[in-house]
């Protein structure tokens, strides 16, 4: 069984949109990181990483939330619905509870669409957890906004690992 | 007048989707809003050094992060007249065709093959045909495999550099490699099985103009300057450094892209215009597939897009086995970047994307910072053909109520495999 592996999805050319790179980035780096935990910038496409997510302990996906109530910053988690473990051998359909699944992008699959197709081959509990974010422009930066909760938001993550 | 809005094929709020107005039997209006972050993202290129640029402008898209990194590259290395060595070449080339086979793989199965067969997504799809959707996933990791091996990472290779690679692929790599890409072999024969048991797909037909990279091999994503534009029997050359006589671009106030017209004709690009400029590609077991999918080129249907994609997936898998065989044969030498040494000067270069031509044109100063750059997407080439596509959609379909018009562009649209907001990839609460 490989170690844990965390993938911070977002593009860092799109401001807020970019967090969860921003925290792969900060994560990596990080000297309170659990030895062996392996960290990516995982870019858009969590499909992508199937191959480097297979045996793994467990994934822990960190991605943008697009969430008009929730404060900026504010980390949210969702665990599959079938639970940690043996279940999570069996694929499962139904969405993760709360977030939006619809096919909505002509192009590729959202993360939650992914983690729903790689149940079929990926048999790794799989947590993802969702930044809350205002807003998504072409800006090299985070929001002065965001960046102000980033270690707060590498904290929540490191809890996750603990 | 009644109106079709589909608003939901791009992530972004209040960009991206296809509004049809139709008064009576006439279609009135099609507007295509494309929310393209790449011109946006030109600006923060300027005064980066050329050795900085390709990373970033790589971003532009999480699928075709290749194209986007070697065209840049490419662009670069015209500016200041670097020649790459033929093993770099080759090894450019294998990352292009390992990202043809995500990138189809992907689209194909995962995206339009659940629109054929009446899914609303490929997660349905999985229930009932999970054959078919594991093979998409398989073809789609052995491109992945093939650009962590050569790129160097999963996405945005860091190892493709100015003037060559910063590593050059152990044998050992390449040779599992060759193994998973014969299992591809497998796959992607397997996948023509699929393509040629999908119903028909008639929702328009029309003339079309196609413009594709003429290559030296006939054969190729990367190499080559000129493009080639064909219009029922006639063709035209247009060179990378002419490119604005090929893009023409003008501002619509409906969409982020500026729509291209050619001799004032809108053009598509793509994997169907690739094999209409290149027919001579399609030999052998392409010959044979081609039958199989009853394609015939030129073809007046964008749906065929799908079909010619097909092809592409088996012409890049037994293109990439053909190159580590080359690269095995004459031996990987681990060979440094080619110097670069920076001027004034402007470079252009187009490629292939997996969703068609790709351009990428820098102006450096002395000191081989960039001025000005100008790159323009295959997704913002098609926004003009994709527009006269929907109107001749909406136009001759026998049948006029919002949900059947709405599924068949809806079709349409993903037939061209277009790129709209994925530089961009929020969740969203429901």
């Amino acid at each position: 069984m490989k170690p844990p592996l965390v993938i911070g999805l977002g593009n860092p050319l799109m401001g807020d949109e970019g967090i969860g790179w921003h925290v792969a980035e900060c994560l990596s780096g990080d000297p309170r990181l659990p030895a062996g935990v392996e960290v990516v910038c995982g870019g858009t496409d969590l499909l992508r990483h199937a191959g480097r997510m297979e045996q793994r302990r467990r994934v822990i996906v960190v991605d943008a939330l697009r969430d008009d109530g929730g404060e900026p910053g504010s980390v949210w988690a969702w665990d599959e619905p079938s639970g940690a473990g043996a279940a999570v051998c069996q694929p499962s359909y139904s969405q993760l509870p709360g977030l939006d699944n619809r096919q909505d992008n002509a192009h590729c699959l959202s993360a939650i669409q992914s983690i729903q197709l790689l149940r079929l081959t990926v048999r790794v509990p799989i947590k993802l957890l969702g930044i809350s974010i205002r807003s998504a422009n072409v800006q090299n930066d985070l929001s002065p906004e965001l960046a102000a909760r980033l270690p707060a938001i590498l904290d929540r993550v490191l809890i996750e690992l603990e | 007048m009644s109106k079709i809005v589909i608003d939901h094929l791009a992530r972004v709020e209040g960009h991206g989707g296809i509004t049809v107005e139709i008064e009576g039997d006439t279609v009135a209006n099609v507007h295509f809003d494309v929310f393209e972050g790449s011109r946006l993202l030109e600006p923060l290129v300027c005064g980066k050094r050329y050795d900085e640029v390709a990373p970033v402008l790589s971003r532009i898209c999480s699928i075709c992060s290749v194209a986007h990194t070697l065209t840049s590259l490419k662009a670069t290395e015209n500016a200041f007249a670097v020649r790459v060595s033929p093993q770099t070449e080759l090894l450019r080339e294998l990352l292009f065709r390992g990202e043809s086979i995500e990138s189809h793989a992907l689209h194909l199965f995962l995206l339009a093959v659940p629109d054929y067969l009446n899914y609303p997504s490929a997660i349905a799809l999985s229930a009932d045909k999970p054959a078919v959707v594991l093979l998409g996933l398989r073809l789609k990791k052995l491109g992945n495999l093939i650009q962590e091996t050569i790129g160097g990472r999963a996405i945005h290779p860091v190892n493709a550099v100015p003037g060559g690679f910063g590593k050059a692929p152990a044998i050992e790599q390449l040779i599992e490699l060759r193994s998973a890409l014969m299992q591809g072999v497998a796959d992607s024969d397997a996948a023509m099985d699929v393509m040629t048991s999908l119903p028909p797909a008639e929702f328009c037909h029309c003339d079309t103009v196609f413009a594709a990279l003429r290559t030296p091999s006939l054969d190729s994503y990367y190499a080559g300057d000129e493009v080639m534009a064909v219009s029922d029997g006639s063709r035209a050359i247009v060179h990378a450094n002419d490119y604005k006589s090929l893009t023409n671009e003008c501002a619509v106030p409906h969409s982020h892209a500026k729509h291209s017209t050619f001799r004032e004709k809108p053009f598509m690009v793509g994997s169907l215009a690739r094999l209409t400029v290149n027919p001579r590609r399609l030999t052998g077991k392409l010959a044979v597939a081609k039958k199989r999918l009853k394609l015939q080129l030129p073809a007046d249907n964008p749906m065929d897009n799908n079909k010619a994609q097909a092809l592409e997936l088996i012409n890049d898998v037994e293109r990439a086995l053909a190159i580590i065989e080359q690269l095995l044969r004459a031996g990987v030498k681990d060979e440094p970047p080619v110097p670069v040494q920076p001027r004034a000067a402007t470079g252009t270069a187009i490629t292939e994307a997996p969703r068609g031509l790709l351009i990428h044109s820098y102006t450096y100063d002395a000191e081989g910072r960039i001025t000005a750059a100008d790159v323009i997407t295959p997704t913002a080439l098609n926004a003009a053909s994709m527009e006269m596509h929907f109107r001749k959609t909406v136009e001759q379909s026998a049948e006029r109520d919002d949900a059947t018009l709405s599924r068949k562009l809806q079709m349409v649209a993903r037939a061209y495999d277009p790129c709209i907001s994925c530089s961009v990839h929020v969740l969203r609460r429901r």
